[in-house]
Protein backbone atom coordinates (compact mmCIF):
# COMPACT_ATOMS: atom_id res chain seq x y z
CA UNK A 1 0.00 0.00 0.00
CA UNK A 2 1.14 3.45 -0.77
CA UNK A 3 2.63 5.17 2.24
CA UNK A 4 1.14 8.09 3.96
CA UNK A 5 1.47 11.22 1.97
CA UNK A 6 1.28 14.49 3.74
CA UNK A 7 -0.21 17.38 1.91
CA UNK A 8 1.71 19.73 4.11
CA UNK A 9 4.90 17.87 3.41
CA UNK A 10 4.46 18.09 -0.32
CA UNK A 11 3.29 21.65 -0.10
CA UNK A 12 6.33 22.63 1.85
CA UNK A 13 8.55 20.59 -0.39
CA UNK A 14 7.32 22.25 -3.52
CA UNK A 15 7.25 25.62 -1.93
CA UNK A 16 10.80 25.12 -0.77
CA UNK A 17 11.75 24.23 -4.29
CA UNK A 18 9.95 27.31 -5.49
CA UNK A 19 11.68 29.50 -2.98
CA UNK A 20 15.11 28.05 -3.54
CA UNK A 21 15.10 27.58 -7.26
CA UNK A 22 12.34 29.59 -8.79
CA UNK A 23 13.00 32.85 -7.05
CA UNK A 24 9.43 33.33 -5.98
CA UNK A 25 8.95 37.02 -5.56
CA UNK A 26 7.00 37.03 -2.35
CA UNK A 27 8.50 39.35 0.22
CA UNK A 28 11.20 38.14 2.55
CA UNK A 29 8.89 38.85 5.45
CA UNK A 30 6.44 36.31 4.10
CA UNK A 31 9.14 33.78 3.47
CA UNK A 32 10.52 34.20 6.97
CA UNK A 33 7.07 33.51 8.36
CA UNK A 34 7.23 30.04 6.90
CA UNK A 35 8.58 27.22 9.02
CA UNK A 36 11.76 26.45 7.11
CA UNK A 37 13.39 26.66 3.74
CA UNK A 38 16.39 24.52 4.60
CA UNK A 39 15.02 21.31 3.14
CA UNK A 40 17.33 20.20 0.37
CA UNK A 41 16.30 16.99 -1.36
CA UNK A 42 18.51 15.34 -3.92
CA UNK A 43 17.39 17.00 -7.12
CA UNK A 44 19.47 14.58 -9.15
CA UNK A 45 17.30 11.69 -8.11
CA UNK A 46 15.73 10.51 -11.39
CA UNK A 47 12.33 9.82 -9.85
CA UNK A 48 12.23 13.21 -8.21
CA UNK A 49 13.29 14.88 -11.44
CA UNK A 50 10.44 13.14 -13.21
CA UNK A 51 7.98 14.39 -10.60
CA UNK A 52 9.26 17.95 -10.86
CA UNK A 53 8.89 17.88 -14.62
CA UNK A 54 10.88 19.48 -17.37
CA UNK A 55 11.50 23.17 -17.62
CA UNK A 56 9.53 24.04 -20.72
CA UNK A 57 9.78 27.79 -20.37
CA UNK A 58 6.64 28.47 -18.35
CA UNK A 59 6.30 31.85 -16.66
CA UNK A 60 4.06 31.06 -13.70
CA UNK A 61 2.92 27.93 -11.89
CA UNK A 62 -0.19 27.42 -9.81
CA UNK A 63 0.05 24.36 -7.58
CA UNK A 64 -3.31 23.17 -6.38
CA UNK A 65 -5.23 20.55 -4.45
CA UNK A 66 -8.57 20.07 -2.70
CA UNK A 67 -10.74 17.92 -0.47
CA UNK A 68 -8.31 17.21 2.33
CA UNK A 69 -11.35 17.51 4.63
CA UNK A 70 -9.39 18.18 7.79
CA UNK A 71 -6.77 15.49 7.29
CA UNK A 72 -3.08 16.16 6.87
CA UNK A 73 -2.59 12.44 6.28
CA UNK A 74 -4.53 9.58 4.77
CA UNK A 75 -5.87 6.39 6.39
CA UNK A 76 -3.66 3.31 6.94
CA UNK B 1 18.78 18.79 -12.97
CA UNK B 2 16.23 21.53 -13.02
CA UNK B 3 17.87 24.86 -13.47
CA UNK B 4 14.92 27.09 -14.23
CA UNK B 5 15.01 29.52 -11.41
CA UNK B 6 12.64 31.88 -13.13
CA UNK B 7 9.00 31.04 -12.53
CA UNK B 8 7.03 32.13 -9.46
CA UNK B 9 4.75 29.51 -7.95
CA UNK B 10 1.48 29.90 -6.07
CA UNK B 11 -0.28 27.31 -3.95
CA UNK B 12 -4.07 27.22 -3.67
CA UNK B 13 -6.78 24.91 -2.34
CA UNK B 14 -9.98 24.58 -4.36
CA UNK B 15 -12.22 23.74 -1.39
CA UNK B 16 -13.25 21.32 1.35
CA UNK B 17 -10.16 21.82 3.47
CA UNK B 18 -12.00 21.55 6.80
CA UNK B 19 -13.85 18.56 8.19
CA UNK B 20 -17.54 18.78 9.01
CA UNK B 21 -17.71 15.21 10.28
CA UNK B 22 -20.43 14.62 12.88
CA UNK B 23 -21.61 18.20 12.69
CA UNK B 24 -25.18 18.49 13.85
CA UNK B 25 -26.35 22.08 14.25
CA UNK B 26 -24.09 23.48 16.90
CA UNK B 27 -20.41 23.01 17.50
CA UNK B 28 -18.15 20.50 15.89
CA UNK B 29 -16.78 17.69 18.09
CA UNK B 30 -13.56 18.74 19.84
CA UNK B 31 -11.34 16.34 17.90
CA UNK B 32 -12.70 17.59 14.57
CA UNK B 33 -11.97 21.14 15.63
CA UNK B 34 -8.42 20.08 16.45
CA UNK B 35 -7.98 18.60 12.95
CA UNK B 36 -9.29 21.75 11.33
CA UNK B 37 -7.11 24.02 13.42
CA UNK B 38 -4.01 22.16 12.28
CA UNK B 39 -5.03 22.54 8.65
CA UNK B 40 -5.47 26.26 9.21
CA UNK B 41 -2.09 26.47 10.92
CA UNK B 42 -0.36 24.31 8.31
CA UNK B 43 -1.67 26.30 5.37
CA UNK B 44 -0.54 29.51 7.05
CA UNK B 45 2.86 28.24 8.10
CA UNK B 46 3.58 26.96 4.62
CA UNK B 47 2.55 30.16 2.87
CA UNK B 48 -0.44 28.97 0.90
CA UNK B 49 -1.90 31.79 -1.13
CA UNK B 50 -5.64 31.10 -0.88
CA UNK B 51 -8.25 28.48 -0.06
CA UNK B 52 -11.73 28.40 -1.51
CA UNK B 53 -14.54 27.78 0.96
CA UNK B 54 -17.02 25.08 0.09
CA UNK B 55 -20.32 24.25 1.78
CA UNK B 56 -18.42 21.55 3.69
CA UNK B 57 -16.17 24.15 5.32
CA UNK B 58 -18.92 26.22 6.87
CA UNK B 59 -19.42 24.54 10.27
CA UNK B 60 -15.82 25.34 11.20
CA UNK B 61 -15.81 28.69 9.44
CA UNK B 62 -18.50 30.04 11.74
CA UNK B 63 -16.15 29.87 14.71
CA UNK B 64 -13.35 31.59 12.79
CA UNK B 65 -15.32 34.55 11.50
CA UNK B 66 -17.10 35.69 14.65
CA UNK B 67 -16.44 39.42 14.94
CA UNK B 68 -15.85 39.02 18.66
CA UNK B 69 -12.18 38.08 18.96
CA UNK B 70 -11.63 38.13 15.19
CA UNK B 71 -8.44 40.20 15.27
CA UNK B 72 -6.92 37.97 17.91
CA UNK B 73 -7.71 34.87 15.86
CA UNK B 74 -6.23 36.43 12.74
CA UNK B 75 -3.08 37.30 14.68
CA UNK B 76 -2.76 33.64 15.65
CA UNK B 77 -3.88 32.25 12.29
CA UNK B 78 -3.23 34.81 9.54
CA UNK B 79 -4.44 32.36 6.93
CA UNK B 80 -8.03 33.17 8.00
CA UNK B 81 -7.77 36.21 5.72
CA UNK B 82 -6.97 33.96 2.78
CA UNK B 83 -10.12 31.86 3.15
CA UNK B 84 -12.16 33.24 0.27
CA UNK B 85 -15.68 33.03 -1.09
CA UNK B 86 -17.60 35.35 -3.35
CA UNK B 87 -20.95 33.71 -2.64
CA UNK B 88 -20.95 32.70 1.03
CA UNK B 89 -22.59 35.23 3.33
CA UNK B 90 -23.15 35.01 7.09
CA UNK B 91 -26.77 35.30 8.19
CA UNK B 92 -25.72 36.37 11.67
CA UNK B 93 -24.54 40.02 11.83
CA UNK B 94 -22.04 39.10 14.54
CA UNK B 95 -20.16 37.01 11.99
CA UNK B 96 -17.79 38.50 9.43
CA UNK B 97 -18.10 37.72 5.71
CA UNK B 98 -15.08 36.05 4.08
CA UNK B 99 -13.30 38.13 1.40
CA UNK B 100 -14.54 37.31 -2.12
CA UNK B 101 -11.02 37.20 -3.48
CA UNK B 102 -7.36 37.79 -2.75
CA UNK B 103 -4.78 39.41 -4.99
CA UNK B 104 -1.26 37.99 -5.07
CA UNK B 105 1.50 40.07 -6.58
CA UNK B 106 4.62 38.51 -7.97
CA UNK B 107 7.52 39.58 -10.16
CA UNK B 108 7.94 37.94 -13.52
CA UNK B 109 11.30 36.62 -14.59
CA UNK B 110 10.11 35.25 -17.88
CA UNK B 111 7.77 36.70 -20.45
CA UNK B 112 8.32 40.29 -19.38
CA UNK B 113 11.06 40.06 -16.75
CA UNK B 114 10.72 42.52 -13.87
CA UNK B 115 7.04 43.17 -14.42
CA UNK B 116 4.88 43.20 -11.33
CA UNK B 117 2.23 40.63 -12.15
CA UNK B 118 -1.01 40.43 -10.19
CA UNK B 119 -3.10 37.31 -9.89
CA UNK B 120 -6.66 37.67 -8.61
CA UNK B 121 -8.02 34.51 -6.98
CA UNK B 122 -11.80 34.34 -6.53
CA UNK B 123 -13.65 31.61 -4.63
CA UNK B 124 -17.04 30.15 -5.55
CA UNK B 125 -19.02 27.14 -4.31
CA UNK B 126 -22.24 25.39 -5.13
CA UNK B 127 -24.88 24.85 -2.42
CA UNK B 128 -24.84 21.68 -0.36
CA UNK B 129 -26.38 18.90 -2.46
CA UNK B 130 -29.22 17.19 -0.62
CA UNK B 131 -30.58 15.28 -3.59
CA UNK B 132 -29.67 14.96 -7.29
CA UNK B 133 -31.83 17.97 -8.08
CA UNK B 134 -31.86 20.02 -4.88
CA UNK B 135 -29.13 22.05 -3.24
CA UNK B 136 -29.32 23.47 0.27
CA UNK B 137 -28.31 27.10 0.44
CA UNK B 138 -28.38 27.76 4.18
CA UNK B 139 -25.65 25.88 6.02
CA UNK B 140 -24.31 26.44 9.54
CA UNK B 141 -25.49 30.03 9.75
CA UNK B 142 -24.31 30.99 6.28
CA UNK B 143 -26.28 31.57 3.09
CA UNK B 144 -24.80 30.38 -0.18
CA UNK B 145 -25.73 32.73 -3.02
CA UNK B 146 -25.95 31.64 -6.64
CA UNK B 147 -22.29 31.38 -7.66
CA UNK B 148 -23.00 32.52 -11.22
CA UNK B 149 -24.68 35.72 -10.09
CA UNK B 150 -21.87 36.36 -7.62
CA UNK B 151 -19.28 35.84 -10.35
CA UNK B 152 -21.01 38.31 -12.67
CA UNK B 153 -21.14 40.86 -9.86
CA UNK B 154 -17.54 40.66 -8.74
CA UNK B 155 -15.40 39.63 -11.70
CA UNK B 156 -15.48 42.88 -13.73
CA UNK B 157 -14.05 44.85 -10.82
CA UNK B 158 -11.47 42.19 -10.03
CA UNK B 159 -10.35 42.01 -13.64
CA UNK B 160 -9.56 45.73 -13.62
CA UNK B 161 -7.15 45.23 -10.74
CA UNK B 162 -5.15 42.22 -11.93
CA UNK B 163 -3.35 40.62 -14.86
CA UNK B 164 -4.66 37.11 -14.38
CA UNK B 165 -7.96 35.91 -12.89
CA UNK B 166 -8.04 32.46 -11.33
CA UNK B 167 -11.42 31.10 -10.19
CA UNK B 168 -11.51 28.33 -7.61
CA UNK B 169 -14.84 26.55 -8.06
CA UNK B 170 -16.24 23.85 -5.78
CA UNK B 171 -18.93 22.50 -8.05
CA UNK B 172 -19.63 19.76 -10.62
CA UNK B 173 -17.81 19.84 -13.89
CA UNK B 174 -20.75 21.00 -16.00
CA UNK B 175 -21.23 24.02 -13.75
CA UNK B 176 -17.54 24.84 -13.73
CA UNK B 177 -17.59 24.71 -17.54
CA UNK B 178 -20.52 27.11 -17.52
CA UNK B 179 -18.61 29.43 -15.23
CA UNK B 180 -15.66 29.46 -17.61
CA UNK B 181 -17.88 29.96 -20.64
CA UNK B 182 -20.04 32.74 -19.22
CA UNK B 183 -17.31 34.92 -17.72
CA UNK B 184 -14.77 36.29 -20.14
CA UNK B 185 -12.82 37.84 -17.27
CA UNK B 186 -11.67 34.42 -16.06
CA UNK B 187 -8.32 33.12 -17.30
CA UNK B 188 -8.37 29.79 -15.49
CA UNK B 189 -10.81 27.76 -13.43
CA UNK B 190 -9.60 25.16 -10.97
CA UNK B 191 -12.54 23.02 -9.99
CA UNK B 192 -13.02 20.48 -7.23
CA UNK B 193 -15.67 18.25 -5.76
CA UNK B 194 -14.20 15.02 -4.43
CA UNK B 195 -13.09 13.88 -7.85
CA UNK B 196 -10.59 11.06 -8.22
CA UNK B 197 -9.43 11.26 -11.77
CA UNK B 198 -7.09 13.46 -13.62
CA UNK B 199 -8.11 14.80 -16.98
CA UNK B 200 -6.64 17.01 -19.61
CA UNK B 201 -6.94 20.75 -19.41
CA UNK B 202 -10.09 21.97 -21.15
CA UNK B 203 -10.37 25.25 -23.01
CA UNK B 204 -13.47 27.45 -22.99
CA UNK B 205 -13.03 30.62 -24.98
CA UNK B 206 -9.82 32.00 -23.46
CA UNK B 207 -10.17 30.25 -20.11
CA UNK B 208 -8.91 26.85 -19.10
CA UNK B 209 -10.56 24.38 -16.73
CA UNK B 210 -8.75 21.77 -14.68
CA UNK B 211 -9.85 19.72 -11.68
CA UNK B 212 -8.12 19.06 -8.40
CA UNK B 213 -7.61 15.48 -7.35
CA UNK B 214 -9.47 14.56 -4.17
CA UNK B 215 -7.32 14.63 -1.01
CA UNK B 216 -4.55 16.06 -3.20
CA UNK B 217 -3.27 12.54 -3.81
CA UNK B 218 -1.97 14.07 -6.99
CA UNK B 219 -0.85 17.65 -6.85
CA UNK B 220 -2.12 19.76 -9.73
CA UNK B 221 0.27 22.09 -11.50
CA UNK B 222 -1.16 24.64 -13.87
CA UNK B 223 1.57 26.27 -15.94
CA UNK B 224 1.05 29.65 -17.56
CA UNK B 225 3.17 30.83 -20.49
CA UNK B 226 3.43 34.56 -21.12
CA UNK B 227 4.65 36.51 -24.12
CA UNK B 228 7.22 39.31 -24.04
CA UNK B 229 4.46 41.78 -23.26
CA UNK B 230 3.09 39.52 -20.50
CA UNK B 231 0.05 38.36 -22.47
CA UNK B 232 -1.13 34.82 -21.89
CA UNK B 233 0.09 32.59 -24.71
CA UNK B 234 -0.78 29.18 -23.38
CA UNK B 235 -1.68 27.17 -20.29
CA UNK B 236 -0.91 23.53 -19.61
CA UNK B 237 -1.70 21.23 -16.74
CA UNK B 238 0.03 18.29 -15.13
CA UNK B 239 -0.44 16.18 -12.02
CA UNK B 240 2.39 15.26 -9.71
CA UNK B 241 2.02 11.86 -8.07
CA UNK B 242 2.70 12.19 -4.36
CA UNK B 243 4.40 8.87 -3.80
CA UNK B 244 7.70 7.62 -2.43
CA UNK B 245 9.59 9.53 -5.12
CA UNK B 246 8.76 12.75 -3.34
CA UNK B 247 10.58 12.99 0.00
CA UNK B 248 8.92 14.45 3.07
CA UNK B 249 10.42 17.55 4.54
CA UNK B 250 11.37 16.70 8.14
CA UNK B 251 9.95 19.97 9.44
CA UNK B 252 6.65 19.34 7.71
CA UNK B 253 6.60 15.75 8.92
CA UNK B 254 7.03 17.10 12.44
CA UNK B 255 4.01 19.34 12.00
CA UNK B 256 1.92 16.41 10.78
CA UNK B 257 3.11 14.28 13.72
CA UNK B 258 2.21 17.02 16.19
CA UNK B 259 -1.23 17.36 14.60
CA UNK B 260 -1.70 13.61 14.80
CA UNK B 261 -0.71 13.49 18.47
CA UNK B 262 -3.05 16.27 19.48
CA UNK B 263 -5.90 14.76 17.48
CA UNK B 264 -5.35 11.31 19.00
CA UNK B 265 -5.14 12.74 22.52
CA UNK B 266 -8.41 14.55 21.98
CA UNK B 267 -10.07 11.38 20.74
CA UNK B 268 -8.73 9.45 23.73
CA UNK B 269 -10.23 12.03 26.05
CA UNK B 270 -13.59 11.63 24.34
CA UNK B 271 -13.38 7.85 24.58
CA UNK B 272 -12.52 8.06 28.27
CA UNK B 273 -15.41 10.40 28.91
CA UNK B 274 -17.80 8.01 27.20
CA UNK B 275 -16.43 5.08 29.17
CA UNK B 276 -16.81 6.96 32.42
CA UNK B 277 -20.27 8.26 31.69
CA UNK B 278 -23.39 6.78 33.22
CA UNK B 279 -24.73 5.81 29.84
CA UNK B 280 -21.97 3.98 28.04
CA UNK B 281 -22.44 2.90 24.47
CA UNK B 282 -23.81 -0.52 25.22
CA UNK B 283 -26.63 -0.77 22.79
CA UNK B 284 -24.63 -3.28 20.97
CA UNK B 285 -24.45 -6.91 21.18
CA UNK B 286 -27.98 -7.45 22.33
CA UNK B 287 -29.66 -5.02 19.94
CA UNK B 288 -27.12 -5.22 17.15
CA UNK B 289 -28.12 -6.69 13.79
CA UNK B 290 -24.58 -8.06 13.59
CA UNK B 291 -23.38 -11.38 15.04
CA UNK B 292 -19.59 -11.22 14.83
CA UNK B 293 -17.19 -13.60 13.16
CA UNK B 294 -17.10 -16.12 16.01
CA UNK B 295 -20.77 -16.83 15.42
CA UNK B 296 -20.17 -17.24 11.68
CA UNK B 297 -17.34 -19.70 12.33
CA UNK B 298 -19.63 -22.11 14.15
CA UNK B 299 -21.12 -23.16 10.79
CA UNK B 300 -18.57 -21.82 8.30
CA UNK B 301 -15.28 -23.06 9.74
CA UNK B 302 -13.56 -23.50 6.37
CA UNK B 303 -14.29 -19.95 5.31
CA UNK B 304 -13.25 -18.68 8.74
CA UNK B 305 -9.90 -20.47 8.47
CA UNK B 306 -9.21 -18.73 5.16
CA UNK B 307 -10.36 -15.36 6.46
CA UNK B 308 -8.23 -15.37 9.60
CA UNK B 309 -5.08 -15.37 7.47
CA UNK B 310 -6.14 -12.45 5.31
CA UNK B 311 -5.42 -8.75 5.69
CA UNK B 312 -9.10 -8.22 6.44
CA UNK B 313 -8.70 -10.13 9.72
CA UNK B 314 -5.97 -7.74 10.81
CA UNK B 315 -7.44 -4.53 9.47
CA UNK B 316 -7.58 -2.86 12.86
CA UNK B 317 -3.90 -3.57 13.49
CA UNK B 318 -3.13 -1.61 10.32
CA UNK B 319 -4.68 1.45 11.90
CA UNK B 320 -3.12 0.82 15.30
CA UNK B 321 0.33 0.74 13.74
CA UNK B 322 -0.28 4.28 12.62
CA UNK B 323 -2.15 5.29 15.74
CA UNK B 324 -5.31 5.91 13.74
CA UNK B 325 -7.56 3.46 15.56
CA UNK B 326 -9.61 6.33 16.95
CA UNK B 327 -9.96 8.24 13.70
CA UNK B 328 -13.54 7.56 12.75
CA UNK B 329 -12.95 8.57 9.18
CA UNK B 330 -10.56 5.62 8.91
CA UNK B 331 -12.20 3.18 11.32
CA UNK B 332 -15.38 2.75 9.31
CA UNK B 333 -13.58 0.66 6.69
CA UNK B 334 -11.66 -1.46 9.19
CA UNK B 335 -14.56 -2.87 11.23
CA UNK B 336 -18.08 -4.34 11.05
CA UNK B 337 -21.12 -2.09 10.86
CA UNK B 338 -19.65 1.19 12.09
CA UNK B 339 -22.44 3.58 13.07
CA UNK B 340 -24.94 0.93 11.98
CA UNK B 341 -25.29 -0.97 15.21
CA UNK B 342 -21.96 -2.75 14.92
CA UNK B 343 -18.54 -1.47 15.96
CA UNK B 344 -18.43 1.55 18.20
CA UNK B 345 -15.11 1.33 20.03
CA UNK B 346 -12.52 -1.31 20.82
CA UNK B 347 -13.29 -1.25 24.54
CA UNK B 348 -17.04 -1.70 24.07
CA UNK B 349 -17.39 -3.77 20.90
CA UNK B 350 -14.18 -5.70 20.31
CA UNK B 351 -16.15 -8.47 18.66
CA UNK B 352 -16.80 -6.19 15.69
CA UNK B 353 -13.22 -5.02 15.13
CA UNK B 354 -11.53 -5.87 11.80
CA UNK B 355 -13.12 -6.49 8.43
CA UNK B 356 -15.21 -9.59 9.08
CA UNK B 357 -17.78 -11.65 7.20
CA UNK B 358 -20.55 -9.15 7.83
CA UNK B 359 -18.49 -6.19 6.63
CA UNK B 360 -19.05 -7.52 3.11
CA UNK B 361 -22.06 -9.85 3.42
CA UNK B 362 -24.17 -7.57 5.60
CA UNK B 363 -25.74 -7.92 9.05
CA UNK B 364 -26.01 -11.62 9.91
CA UNK B 365 -27.71 -11.80 13.31
CA UNK B 366 -31.05 -12.73 11.77
CA UNK B 367 -29.32 -15.43 9.72
CA UNK B 368 -27.65 -16.82 12.86
CA UNK B 369 -30.97 -16.87 14.67
CA UNK B 370 -32.70 -18.51 11.73
CA UNK B 371 -30.13 -20.20 9.45
CA UNK B 372 -31.07 -20.79 5.87
CA UNK B 373 -30.37 -19.79 2.33
CA UNK B 374 -30.88 -16.25 1.15
CA UNK B 375 -28.20 -14.57 3.22
CA UNK B 376 -24.68 -13.76 2.19
CA UNK B 377 -24.88 -12.76 -1.45
CA UNK B 378 -22.32 -10.17 -2.30
CA UNK B 379 -21.77 -8.35 -5.55
CA UNK B 380 -18.11 -8.08 -6.47
CA UNK B 381 -16.28 -5.90 -7.19
CA UNK B 382 -19.03 -3.38 -6.43
CA UNK B 383 -19.00 -4.34 -2.76
CA UNK B 384 -15.21 -4.09 -2.54
CA UNK B 385 -15.00 -0.59 -3.88
CA UNK B 386 -17.19 0.79 -1.14
CA UNK B 387 -13.98 0.89 0.88
CA UNK B 388 -11.27 0.21 -1.67
CA UNK B 389 -11.82 3.60 -3.23
CA UNK B 390 -9.28 5.42 -5.31
CA UNK B 391 -8.61 7.67 -2.35
CA UNK B 392 -8.28 5.05 0.37
CA UNK B 393 -6.81 2.23 -1.67
CA UNK B 394 -5.12 3.72 -4.71
CA UNK B 395 -3.30 0.50 -5.58
CA UNK B 396 -6.42 -1.67 -5.42
CA UNK B 397 -6.65 -4.08 -8.31
CA UNK B 398 -9.59 -6.46 -8.09
CA UNK B 399 -7.94 -9.19 -10.17
CA UNK B 400 -4.93 -9.20 -7.84
CA UNK B 401 -6.65 -8.55 -4.54
CA UNK B 402 -9.69 -10.80 -4.78
CA UNK B 403 -7.77 -14.10 -4.81
CA UNK B 404 -6.22 -13.07 -1.51
CA UNK B 405 -9.58 -13.16 0.26
CA UNK B 406 -11.54 -15.55 -1.95
CA UNK B 407 -13.26 -18.21 0.14
CA UNK B 408 -16.09 -19.57 -1.98
CA UNK B 409 -15.99 -22.85 -3.84
CA UNK B 410 -15.42 -22.95 -7.57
Amino acid sequence: MRRTVSLVAIALFLLSIALMLHGCSKSQTEVAAGITDTFAPDLNDPKLKERLGDDDGYSLAVLYGSDIHGSLETCG
Amino acid sequence: MRSHDEAPALFVDAGNLFSDDRYAAGELPAEITVKNRWVLKGYGDFNHDAANLSYLDLPYLASLLKKDGYDKRVAEFPFIKKLISANIKPMDPSVQAPPPYVIVETTLKRGQPGKKYKIGIIGLTQGKPVSPTVDEYDVAGFHIDDPFIAAKRILPDLKKQVDFVLALAYMPQDKAQLLATQNSEIDAVIGARQISNTGEVQHFNRATLTYAYSQTKYLGELRVYLSNDAKIENQTNRYVALDDSVPDDPAAAEVVASAHTEFTNEQSKTAQQVQASATPMTLLSTASPYAGVDECAKCHQQEYDIWKNTGHAHAMATLEKRNQQLDQGCVKCHVVGFEQGGFQAVYSTPQFANVQCESCHGPGKAHVDNPGKGYGFMSVPVGCIQCHTQNNSPDFNFALYYPKIRHTKG
